[in-house]
């Protein structure tokens, strides 16, 4: 069945494939192409480096009026994450425009990976690891980042 | 001399006055094409200009005004959407 959303989420994926951001992939799942996997890798230079952190994008037949649902599948560690791997991310909640797509949203998400936002942190422990102990922080990251190998 | 013209045959064509390869900013699909609820481009799935000067497919920009989360803003620069004249 084609629909507005299901015929934009195609666009969104030719344009992922055609002009793919550097350190992101993402696809529909074959029988269903309102559910998406996605793999951020983590940027070079940054605690995130090496890491491939996997996400699952939700869409409802309102996209693009509405965002989809993006959590991460890989355990984060991360101000703006919460244990449960989703995320507190301005344009994915009050800030969404019908101008994103799926390729937009993967690379905000990457982009906040190596610059939080500790004004709406998710999970105050690394909020305050941020602030307070970068070392540790940075070393809990590490540790994340191995675990998305697995 | 005299000619008298016995057929004539008018063909036109005709386009938005947006730049080649323009797409709508919410679909994606060109402007030369229609919104994804359409089937015909033309008079039925007009363009729309905000004062802004952004371009949508007029149905794509209402169906997102009327959410709540549009708060009446422009899709690309978040002004208060005010339809060009």
């Amino acid at each position: 069945m084609s629909t507005p959303c299901r015929r934009r989420l195609m666009r969104d994926f030719k344009r992922l494939q055609s002009d793919p951001p550097e350190g992101i992939s993402g696809a529909p799942c074959p029988d269903n192409i309102m559910m998406w996997n996605a793999v951020i890798f983590g940027p070079a230079g940054t605690p995130f480096e090496d890491g491939t952190f996997k996400l699952t994008l939700a869409f409802e037949e309102s996209y693009p009026n509405k965002p989809p649902g993006v959590r991460f599948i890989s355990r984060m560690f991360h101000p703006n994450v919460y244990t449960n791997g989703e995320l507190c991310l301005d344009i994915l909640q009050n800030r969404w425009s019908p101008t994103y797509d799926v390729a937009a949203i993967l690379m905000s998400i990457q982009s906040l990976l190596h610059d939080p936002n500790s004004s709406s942190p998710a999970n105050a422990e690394a909020a305050n690891l941020y602030r307070e102990n970068r070392k540790e922080y940075v070393r809990r990251i590490r540790e994340t980042v191995e675990q998305s190998w697995e | 001399m005299k000619i008298s013209i016995e057929l004539w045959r008018d063909v036109a064509g005709w386009r938005w006055d947006v730049p080649d390869d323009e797409v709508c900013g919410i679909c994606r699909v060109p402007f030369d094409g229609c919104c994804p609820s359409c089937k015909m481009p033309g008079d039925d799935c007009p363009l729309i200009w905000g004062e802004c000067s952004h371009a949508f497919h007029m149905h794509c920009l209402i169906k997102w005004l009327e959410t709540d989360s549009s708060q009446q803003q422009c899709p690309m620069d978040r002004r208060p959407w005010v339809t060009a004249k």
